[in-house]
């Protein structure tokens, strides 16, 4: 007789699978219900950023940037805009420092109004989603405004901005302002503070600091563990030194500090802080000025490299770029904030059931098209 | 600490390994390496109390030219002191092998295997290096500037770029 | 019912040559058949209502496009879905495979036959029919196995697996639950149960509020049992929050991964006849069936409950804000189930005031069912079953103690 004993199963959740976010593939093995190995396979979404890179001029560079991370495409051109020109040396306009912030902002509220709505879809409440998706449609509204785009928008271009801002947009935006901070009252009201949410959220999937840390987990992920590193606090960049604004930390409400459910939180409290940073920016915004004035002619930085990183709504958004004098970079590395906050899914998912897989997953908040880029 | 200071900290604890420092011609001043103390030289950065780098924010390789060695970039951070250093060590284009920090970073994991993946750098004890965007499959290292597209993939015509 | 039938046929002096029992037998098919429309165009209905229930309680429309405000939305889905492939995947059990959607439908179907829509109109008045009922049901969770084990997949496994733990979990508390109604009537004849709610008595035997006397209202611990039962049997037809048999988006579509067209619309269409099931059986059970809640009060007092319910709604409908648009959200998704169920209601009420109090209460039902889907999350696995046996067995084992001593208190039996 031999002993009875339970085999493991490896399940492919993926590359076509409703809660992959995109085309993302884990191998899982399971027991049962229990995940005891989580290995994600990445690439599905290759579309060769750094190669095109290579082959494109400075300014030609943009668009691709917005592609990589598509849900916070005014991040990533900003990122990017920022540090060609600090390779340049180029002073900016007050008035495009500020529209910049604010659009920066804007889309991180659409972005983590995307994030919550679809953790919300991920633990199974579906309702949320589309009150999330009806305020980021206004936010959208703004950027079609502006660029014409709604998700991608080659907005922020090298020493400006592609044009201003149409008439009505401040009054627009103000609009959308004063409507939002009711809106997350609503979110809370369905969502946060649900007991079945609580129950699915909290408590499942801690990270500790130092594996956030040691994973490269950045953003709100690394916060909602109560590491109190934002980008725009202890290494300024642009203006964001000029803004009145908190960065909300995990606190552990109603679980352990850096559980899904913080990481939830920490999105939903960092919505009202932008809306707060898009406010003052929107009261101290200059009247006049030209956002194409400081554009340059041609681009062509110095001989060198840098490495500049700013606070994407995901994490650190981090360029390396290398330029030997000509016209096209001779190096551009993106390091993406989800391509490390992923990797740390099979430390903290180990052990959990395939729903809890699921829902850390979700909580991380990845997008796959700046994973793979 | 500046720069400069971690820099004179390591040349006196490592000597020969610590080549030189680059201010000029980059905004984020760098030590330049050894390959192969890559690692012993991390782990000090990490462990030394003054100095604390806790983060590996990015791990970049590098093609100049497509003739010359290849480099491989490490930007390090210290969440608590918030301070920033970059290390850079040269490796040679076929078979150069650099030490994997992977093991004390677990950021560089999957970033080594992306350099691993597309500029074929290897990483010495490495727990798993395969790559990581492409297919296992793929011919050649993409972002070399020597790579030259294969004609076929699995039977399917690869596009060339003109 | 049968039984009429057959005598009305008879009674047609051409028809009565036929044998009585070739009669009998036509009348049996001819019962059937209603019982199966019934349930194919309340699917329908049903489909059409929930979309508009979860659009509007999402701040849109719904179906707008065919036919007017998309009334014929789902019946062109139904067709389409008949004329789509057959497909059996290569590595599936092929007899499993066909046969376990049949099989799920036939026991969501055939549990209607002891259904009373009225005094009358009921199928087959047995004298065993809650025993029935609850037996019959539980045969869908054959059928999903089968369904899952035979498309060879593993998220069809791992749905049918999660779905049989569950339903078979959940069949203890439900089942007791409804022992501790069986214990006060005294009867599983569901007619008998309706029967002896009738007549208007006090809240809970003594407080002094004039109500009904249904089962709801007979005793704390019934009152309990309603919630009680409802949670379980949310969760014995595989409703949100306790879907996880199916959970889309953990699970793909569970146990229903494979299958398309035709033997896919069977599973929807069961499961909307088993949340019809159950809330036909609240009605039955705790809500006095088809006795008007209206019939045994005096003007006066029918009066002050009408005014007290509208008051009660005048509070459900708050005023929300979205853009340039007002909306009553929980109010017009209230309405839209209602309208649904009250034009045609109205015609019913007219020729059967019976059928039309229980169809209002089961709808009413149906609605609620609605509510938790498009608001709740989904529970784990783990905590479904922590919810079962460590939660609702132990209430619903109070409860039928709890009934039987209050039955005691209150004179109903004597020792």
């Amino acid at each position: 007789m031999g002993r009875l004993h339970a085999e493991e199963m490896i399940l492919n959740m993926g590359p076509q699978h409703p809660s992959t976010h995109g085309v993302l593939r884990l191998k899982l093995t399971t027991d049962g219900e229990i995940v005891s190995k989580i290995e994600p396979v990445i690439g599905y979404l290759h579309r060769s950023f750094e190669k095109h890179a290579e082959n494109l001029e400075y300014q030609m560079v943009t668009p691709f940037t917005g592609r990589c991370d598509y849900l916070a495409a005014m991040g990533s051109e900003h990122g990017y805009a920022m540090a060609v020109e600090k390779m340049l040396g180029i002073e900016l306009p007050e008035r495009v420092e500020y529209l910049r912030v604010i659009f920066a902002e804007l889309q991180r509220i659409a972005s983590h109004l995307v994030a919550v709505g679809t953790f919300g879809l991920d633990v199974g409440a579906i309702t949320p989603f589309i009150y999330c998706f009806r305020e980021r449609e206004l936010i959208l509204d703004l950027f079609e405004m502006a660029s014409g785009g709604r998700l991608l928008y080659n907005y922020i271009w090298i020493g400006g901005l592609a044009h201003d801002i149409p008439p009505g947009f401040v009054e627009k935006a103000y609009e959308f302002l004063d409507a939002f901070d009711k809106r997350v009252d609503e979110y809370n009201q369905i969502l946060t503070g649900n007991k079945i949410f609580v129950e699915r959220a909290a408590d499942i999937g801690v990270m500790t600091p130092e594996v956030a840390i040691n994973y490269g987990v950045t953003g709100p992920s690394l916060r909602a563990s109560g590491v109190n590193i934002d980008i725009r606090r202890t290494q300024p960049y642009s203006i964001y030194d000029r803004f009145d604004f908190d960065v909300p930390l995990g606190e552990g409400l109603q679980g352990t500090v850096g559980d899904s459910w913080d990481r939830y939180y920490v999105r939903v409290l960092e919505m009202r802080e932008s809306a707060k940073i898009v406010r003052q920016a929107l009261e101290q915004l200059p009247v006049e000025g030209d956002v194409q004035a400081a554009v340059p002619r041609r681009i062509k930085p110095p001989v060198g490299e840098i490495y500049f990183r700013s606070e994407n709504p995901r994490g650190e958004l981090g360029y390396y770029i290398v330029s030997d004098g000509k016209n096209i970079p001779a190096r551009v590395k993106m390091r993406s904030p989800a391509f490390s906050n992923l990797s740390v899914i099979n430390e903290i998912g180990q052990g959990w059931m395939i729903s809890d897989v699921i829902a850390i997953l979700g909580s991380l908040d990845i997008v796959l098209g700046e994973i793979d880029r | 600490m500046t720069e400069q200071e971690i820099y004179s900290g390591l040349r006196g604890k490592f000597g020969e390994k610590v080549l030189e420092f680059m201010e000029e011609g980059t905004l984020n001043p760098t030590a330049v390496i050894k390959a192969d103390s890559v690692a012993e030289i991390c782990l000090f950065l990490k462990n030394n109390e003054s100095l604390q780098f806790d983060s590996l924010m990015n791990l970049a390789a590098h093609d100049p030219d497509g003739e010359s060695e290849l480099s491989v970039i490490y930007h390090l951070y210290s969440t608590n002191l918030n301070h920033y250093f970059t290390l850079k060590t040269h490796v040679s284009r076929e078979n150069g092998v650099v030490e994997s920090v992977a093991n004390i970073y677990r950021t560089a994991d999957w970033h080594e295997r992306e350099a691993y993946d597309l500029f074929g750098i290897k990483f010495n004890d490495h727990p798993d290096l395969k790559r990581i965007l492409l297919e296992e499959d793929w011919e050649g290292h993409p972002l070399k500037k020597d790579y030259v597209t294969a004609e076929f993939y699995r039977g399917m015509r690869i596009e060339k770029v003109k | 019912m049968i039984q009429s039938l057959a005598n009305w046929i008879l009674s047609f002096d051409i028809l009565s040559g036929l044998g009585s029992s070739l009669v009998w037998g036509l009348s049996l098919f001819i019962v059937a058949a209603l019982i199966f429309v019934f349930v194919a165009v309340n699917a329908i209905v049903l489909v059409y209502v929930e979309r508009k229930v979860s659009a509007f309680m999402q701040v849109r429309l719904g179906p707008m496009r065919v036919g007017k405000f998309g009334v014929l939305q789902t019946v062109a889905d139904a067709l389409k879905l008949l004329q789509k492939e057959d497909i059996i995947p290569e590595k599936a059990d092929k007899v499993l495979f066909t046969i376990g959607p049949w099989t799920i439908l036939v026991a969501s179907v055939a549990t209607f036959a002891a259904i009373p829509f009225s005094d009358t109109l009921l199928a087959a008045n047995m004298n065993i029919g809650l025993f029935y009922v609850i037996s019959i049901s539980s045969i869908v969770v054959l059928g999903i196995v089968m369904a899952g084990w035979a498309s060879n997949n593993k998220w069809s496994l791992y749905g049918a697996m999660r779905s049989a733990a569950q339903i078979i979990s959940y069949e203890i508390p439900v089942g007791i639950t409804l022992v501790a109604v069986v214990a006060v009537v005294g009867s599983l004849n569901l007619q008998t149960i309706i029967q002896s709610q009738g007549g208007v008595g006090n809240l809970f035997h003594w407080i002094p509020i004039p109500l009904p006397n249904w089962y709801i209202f007979h005793s704390p611990f019934l009152f309990l049992a309603a919630f009680v039962y409802m949670i379980g049997a949310t969760a014995e037809i595989n409703r949100t929050p306790f879907d996880i048999p199916e959970s889309e988006s953990e699970l793909v579509a569970g146990f229903m991964t494979e299958f398309s067209g035709l033997r896919w619309a069977l599973f929807f269409l069961s499961e909307y006849a088993n949340a019809t099931l159950v809330a036909f059986l609240v009605s039955i059970v705790f809500l006095g069936g088809w006795q008007s809640p209206f019939a045994s009060y005096s003007g006066a007092q029918a009066a002050l409950l009408v005014i007290s319910l509208v008051a009660i709604m005048w509070t459900v409908f708050v005023k929300v804000k979205i853009g340039r648009l007002s909306m009553y959200p929980l109010g017009i998704s209230i309405l839209t189930t209602m309208a649904a169920w009250l034009f045609p209601g109205f015609a019913i009420w007219l020729a059967s005031p019976g059928l039309f109090w229980i169809v209002l209460k089961a709808a009413s039902i149906i609605f609620l069912l609605m509510w938790f889907r498009w608001t709740f999350p989904r529970l784990r696995v783990d905590q479904l079953m922590y919810v079962s046996w460590k939660v609702i067995l132990p209430i619903s084992l109070i409860n039928l103690m709890g009934v039987a001593v209050w039955m005691w208190l209150s004179g109903e039996i004597q020792f």
